[in-house]
């Protein structure tokens, strides 16, 4: 057997190999975010390794009464040897964070008009049956067995469990974070005019109404004595009782919620973000593995199914979502 | 003679043919370029058989055969036990190193015209792994219930269909249901672990007996019987070993790199899944879809199966004793065209496919 005879097995035996090895890409309708690796977390928004990934414009669409509103999410996603970074923009020429501060006008108090601004992405942490294909239509919404009015943000079952990152312009990000949550069946009426199966993972955070026992008035203020951490936001920690309210002239405004200092594994996804040129850009990132039961863990070997979505100034579930998307990791 | 000494009397003749049989095989003498640098092809094909065993035992110790488990336990097989994506993807590689081995295998015996009296049994039971193959295909692609098994399986099932007089029954018997659920997962996963490894070894068996009693395909020229000899153990057995050991390494190697893909879970609703065939289905698949409507037969059935039989009975179309492929040149030129067109055909799927899709 001639050596060219032999090269020319070895060149087909190593194709075989290569062919095999090579991802077949089906056409399934879903999009995929390739995490690329990276040795050094990125520094935060404007870190030039950003620019260096490839963003996936992810179209975001409304449902029911908000059906034709379509947008689009640019996506990035690196990771480290650790930790999963996200990079999420999206046009919104409002920034939103109003969520219903109190204005005295000079006589009274009365809660400004306008919500928040929020982004959330939700993971599987145990398989949701058909979450994969059918994205947020199986759990962020009533199943078509179900009346709406009764029901939202749910799995069917216990064994199936989702991981739920909930990022509030006006409630987590003045402490930088996204509010981790986990999504289990229905059942937890708190918190929800309808029952949703939405939960808190273990810690501290959320928020406070800001507001007196007969709701006429806010209860707390700016504690003079320190200087705001967050502007234009007031932290549960910072705020005393107002013990005179003859000290506010007509036009002041104090924020109705208050964030409450985030601890545990509710603070376990951490962010950033600014809102420039009509545009919210939101970095989360979040350790491969929180030792918590209520975290996905996140395997660079594995595909993760999960979906986005977005909300514009709303306070309820007016949100704009993805279909089915996959996360993989790329070195 | 009391039941006692026929027990006594059974033993010792059992005991003796045992003995008899080590001595045959530590006496057994076979040619030296059995296995060897320029023959290894039916050495490697049945280390890659052996490692498809193995990795497949292990993967079944974690497996359950229920639709709604399937998944997951593949899943926590392949990424939460150790070494558990080195196993899987062993297996995923070695059976598709096993589909071009085989192919090299036929050809060299094709070119060497190794089908010539009096080898004609070896040629046939080696053809008959062709039938075999492509059912450990069909059956496994389902096993890990991910949207690609599904849907390829699905494929699959409406090919069969349209076989005629057998589509239905053959259907009927894989499927065992009108929909693709948990009899038809079961079925397929006895096929792939119990029947269909027993089919193989049987024809591993029967070709390695022809192999014994009609010998190899010596040189083109000259007389194989009096070539030098080495002792099968442990000389061949050595060998092959040596064999198995490179390419679980190295396959171990390049499942670690690279591991097998698990794609979504199986979602029977979502029909918008279009899966896209493996590279080794391509001819077949684009044959197929030449062949539409009342005509799908043809592509599905019929040319390959033709193809199929006319291999098997190469021996008896080409009685002339002559080996050298330039005195054969219409087996030549005929295995040409062949190659050719599944050549071509296999482009045109690809391209089809991967570089087009319509949808």
């Amino acid at each position: 057997m001639s050596k060219w005879l032999i090269a020319m097995i070895a060149a087909i035996l190593y194709a075989a190999v290569v062919f095999a090895a090579a991802p077949s890409p089906d056409d399934t309708g879903v999009m995929t975010i390739t995490a690329r690796y990276v040795k050094a977390p990125p520094a935060g928004i404007d870190d030039p390794v950003w620019q260096r990934t490839a963003q996936v414009q992810v179209p975001v669409t409304g449902r029911l009464e908000m059906a034709a509103v379509n947008e689009i999410v640019s996506t990035r996603a690196l990771y480290t040897d650790g930790e999963l970074y996200f990079l999420l923009s999206w046009e919104d020429p409002t920034r939103s964070v109003t969520k219903e501060s109190w204005q005295f006008d000079g006589e009274k108090w009365v809660h400004l008009k306008g919500d928040e601004d929020r982004v959330a992405l939700l993971f599987e942490i145990d398989r949701i049956n058909l979450f994969s294909s059918k994205s947020c239509a199986v759990v962020c919404h009533s199943p078509a067995d179900l009346p709406r009015s009764q029901w939202k943000l749910a799995t069917r079952t216990t064994a199936e469990k989702g991981d739920l990152w909930h990022w509030k312009a006006a409630r987590s990000a003045p402490y930088r974070h996204a509010d981790d949550g986990w999504l289990t069946v229905a059942g937890n009426p708190s918190g929800s005019y309808r029952e949703t199966g939405r939960r808190n993972d273990a810690g501290s955070g959320g928020d406070v109404k800001n507001e007196t026992p007969d709701g006429s008035r806010p209860l707390y203020m700016q504690d003079p004595a320190r200087k705001p951490s967050a502007p234009g936001f007031l932290l549960v920690e910072e705020a005393v009782p107002i013990a005179d309210y003859s000290i506010f002239k007509a036009g002041d405004v104090i924020p109705y919620r208050l964030p409450v200092k985030p601890g545990g594994s509710r603070f376990d996804v951490k962010a950033e973000s600014r809102h420039a040129d009509g545009r919210w850009t939101v970095m989360l990132h979040r350790k491969f593995n929180t030792g918590q039961e209520d975290d996905v863990v996140f395997d660079p070997r594995k595909r993760f199914s999960f979906a986005i979505a977005v909300f514009d100034d709303t306070g309820g579930d007016h949100s704009k979502a993805t279909r089915s998307l996959v996360l993989n990791f790329k070195r | 003679m009391s039941e006692a000494e026929v027990h006594t009397s059974e033993e010792r003749q059992t005991a003796a043919a045992g003995r008899e049989c080590c001595a045959q095989l530590l006496r057994l003498q076979v040619p030296a370029d059995a296995i060897c640098w320029h023959r290894f092809f039916g050495a490697l094909q049945l280390a890659l058989i052996g490692l498809l065993f193995l990795t497949g035992v292990l993967m079944a110790l974690a497996y359950t055969p229920v639709p709604g488990t399937a998944y997951d336990s593949v899943d926590y097989f392949q990424f939460s036990l150790p070494f558990g994506d080195v196993v899987r993807g062993v297996h995923h590689y070695a059976w598709n190193l096993l589909l071009v081995v085989m192919g090299l295998h036929l050809l060299r015996a094709l070119v060497l015209g190794a089908y010539k009296s009096p080898r004609q049994p070896v040629w046939i039971s080696g053809v008959l792994f062709l039938l075999v193959m492509p059912l450990f295909i069909i059956t496994g692609d389902l096993l890990p219930w991910d949207q690609k098994g599904y849907w390829s399986t699905q494929v699959r099932f409406s090919i069969i269909a349209s076989i005629p007089v057998a589509g239905d029954f053959l259907l009927q018997l894989f499927r065992g249901g009108p929909l693709t659920g948990i009899v038809a997962l079961t079925r397929l996963y006895v096929l792939h672990i119990l029947l269909l490894p027993g089919a193989l070894v049987l024809l591993i068996g029967l070709h390695m007996y022809f192999l014994g009693t009609r010998g190899l395909s010596g040189p083109l020229s000259g007389n194989a019987a009096h070539g030098p000899k080495v002792p099968f153990l442990p000389d061949i057995v050595n060998r092959w070993l040596a064999v198995f050991l490179l390419s679980a390494i190295g396959l171990g190697l390049v499942a670690w790199q690279w591991p097998a893909a698990l794609g979504d879970p199986a979602d029977p609703t979502d029909s918008a899944f279009i899966p896209r065939p493996e590279w080794w289905v391509l001819s077949l698949n684009q044959l197929v879809a030449i062949f539409r409507g009342p005509f799908m037969v043809l592509g599905s059935a019929i040319i390959p199966g033709g193809l199929v039989f006319l291999l098997g009975a190469l021996p008896f179309l080409d009685r002339s004793p002559e080996r050298r492929p330039s005195k054969r040149l219409g087996v030549m030129l005929a295995a040409a065209v062949v190659l050719a067109a599944l050549a071509v055909l296999s482009v045109m799927g690809y391209v089809e496919h991967f570089v087009r899709p319509e949808h």
